[in-house]
């Protein structure tokens, strides 16, 4: 059951998300915000919410003025924030292509995926509203120095990116090269991986995902899996759990197959200090560094004397963006998985590709965070300053 | 096993069109005009550009300056945003190119002169204005001048009125401007965009507005 509604929250993400990227490839090729805000909106539903797409951020700063004097344009400022958010997350920055390839690097669900993606956008939104209120609300900040102390939390940012990458590569690099060798000295393993990838449910399966496969070298590896920055004591945590499982698979495998399979990981596993903490490295890189939008909306609305109700919108703006987020996440984590049944049957080599699709993955959370801190790729801009 | 495979390839689509620039989104809106400013032998000398920037925007880039009167900035009280500004400026070269002849320019401009900031009250909006003089005077039969942001994260715009003028220009000279909307223009500019120009040019280039001047 739970299985099923997992499917069916997938294909609503995917929907969304096909959605989204239509929408916004449509609006790059034909025309500007602007353009669409300026010139009569295109026919049809496309054409309305293309037109709508821009209109967005600037009925923001239209219904903060209303909201000084009617309190009900509140809620409409709480919508838009919220659609807002949706589509602007589609652009770049927020941390998309990074949390997607972290969880393609790492064995994760699409669920750790979701979390990962709202604690960062969450994270996001703290971050631009300390930032507004402590330099513009507390200190009568200048937008410059604003500007300013966002380059350099930008900074620390992209540098933990890299990190976390580097990390990344580190343990999936040595990960491939074990690979690497078992299969050359005993190509063994390929039968136990078979009969689980006939099993459903295996796809959104973290930790026994992780176990079975790796057998080739599991135990130099019990936290492969784990988030760079986890904590000593919870990988060791981890990796009894691992060997247990393990121990478990080799001792009766069918009769134990069935119902291992059918549940998905606990939430509390998720949410519990080894779930929060295995994210939390890349968490922070991600969140750290808040969207300019966000600043710049805040700081408009304590120039009409509402910053509550900017703050208000930063957050809801920030679910917007998780959702975003969310969804891309669930499709790259949904990539990964097939990647993994294809790998599955083609025995031996199959898992040493998986290997390399994830030292792959590394390389580009690294690639991203050099990339982002030499200034190659301009993730977000805080208009001319 | 179908289904999954077109889940593979919606995802990994949906990856790269969200790496790239395809989705940008800008933060800052500029309504500008312009005007071409031509010595009395005819040479094209400078372009001067008034940007006004949106609401939104120019509350963010007035917060925390010191003010006499509340809800009003004078010249002199925006001077220091206007330097920084320009400064700012010279690493996005002022989103303003240059095509002599069909030919792009690089570098054909220097650094902006007569600037200052203008605040409207009633619009709650900032006008930079400033001129960018060319470093040698222009003569030639076309000349292109387009303003845009590479990276798409200012959206520039003509202004419905006043959009461009020549100022002391020979007779024989007229002015068109293209605004990206014209399907004519974003294709060319398009075609034009993927063959020749350089690396840098992001999806912004689709959104240039391109003023050009045509001298017989």
């Amino acid at each position: 059951m739970r299985d099923r509604k997992a499917r069916l929250f997938l294909g609503i993400f995917i929907v969304a998300a096909l959605a989204v990227v239509a929408l916004c490839q449509e609006a790059a090729a034909q025309s500007s915000p602007l353009a669409a805000l300026r010139q009569p909106p295109a026919s049809g539903l496309v054409g309305w919410l293309l037109s709508k797409q821009a209109v967005f951020y600037r009925e923001l700063s239209g219904l903060i003025r209303a909201a000084k004097s009617d309190g009900t344009a509140l809620w409409g400022l709480m919508g838009i924030s919220f659609v807002y958010g949706i589509f602007h997350a589609a652009g770049p920055g927020h941390g998309k292509a990074v949390i997607s390839s972290y969880l393609v690097a790492n064995e994760e669900t699409w669920r750790r995926g979701v979390t990962l993606s709202f604690a960062s956008a969450l994270l996001q939104a703290i971050t631009a509203v300390l930032i507004v209120g402590i330099a513009a609300v507390l200190i009568g900040a200048t937008a410059k120095a604003m500007g300013d102390t966002v380059r350099v939390i930008e900074t620390v940012s992209y540098a933990l990116i890299v990190l976390v990458g580097a990390r990344l590569f580190w343990l999936k690099g040595r990960g491939f090269i074990r690979t690497l060798r078992s299969l050359q000295s005993e190509p063994a393993p390929a039968a136990a991986v078979h009969t689980h990838d006939s099993h459903p449910g295996h796809a959104h399966h973290d930790h026994n995902a992780c176990c079975h496969h790796d057998r080739a070298h599991h135990d130099h590896e019990p936290h492969g899996q784990s988030a760079p920055s986890a904590a000593d004591a919870h990988g060791h945590e981890h990796g009894k759990r691992h060997s247990h499982d393990h121990v478990h698979d080799h001792d009766d495998e069918e009769s134990v197959l069935p119902w291992r399979h059918a549940h998905g990981p606990e939430p509390e596993e998720l949410a519990g200090p080894g779930g929060w903490r295995r994210g939390l490295s890349a968490i922070v890189a991600v969140g750290l560094r808040p969207c300019s939008g966000a600043i710049i909306v805040l700081v408009f609305a304590l120039a009409q004397g509402l910053f509550w109700a900017g703050v208000a919108s930063t957050f809801v703006m920030g679910i917007g963006t998780a959702i975003t987020v969310a969804t891309i996440a669930t499709l790259a984590v949904g990539a990964k998985a097939v990647a993994r049944r294809f790998a599955a049957t083609r025995a031996g080599y199959g898992m040493l590709v998986l290997r390399g699709v994830e030292v792959g993955a590394a390389v580009l959370v690294t690639a991203f965070g050099v990339l982002l801190l030499t200034g190659t790729i301009a993730s977000e801009r805080m208009g001319m300053f | 096993m179908f289904s999954r495979i077109v889940f593979l390839i919606a995802g990994l689509s949906c990856l790269i069109a969200t790496m790239s620039h395809a989705c940008a989104h800008p933060h800052v809106w500029v309504t500008m005009t312009s005007e071409l400013l031509y010595a009395p032998d005819g040479s094209l000398t400078g372009v001067r550009h008034a940007w006004t920037f949106d609401d939104m925007f120019s509350a963010f880039a007035t917060q925390g300056l010191e003010q006499k009167t509340k809800g009003q900035f004078t010249r002199e009280e925006l001077a220091p945003l206007a330097k920084v500004n320009v400064e700012s400026l010279q690493e996005y070269a002022y989103f303003t190119y240059v095509k002599v002849n069909g030919k792009r320019q690089k570098d054909a401009l220097s650094d902006p002169v007569d600037y200052y900031l203008e605040y409207d009250p009633k619009e709650t909006v900032l006008t930079l204005h400033f001129t960018l003089p060319f470093k040698t005077p222009v003569k030639a039969k076309t000349l292109d001048v387009e303003v845009y942001d590479p990276d798409f994260f200012i959206d520039f715009g003509f202004a419905e009125k006043d959009q461009v003028r020549l100022v002391n220009s020979p007779a024989q000279c007229s002015v068109s401007v293209a605004k990206p909307r014209d399907d004519f223009f974003s294709a060319a500019v398009r075609l034009d965009k993927s063959m020749a120009w350089e690396a840098n040019a992001g999806l912004g280039a689709n959104f240039a507005n391109r003023i050009s001047v045509n001298c017989r």
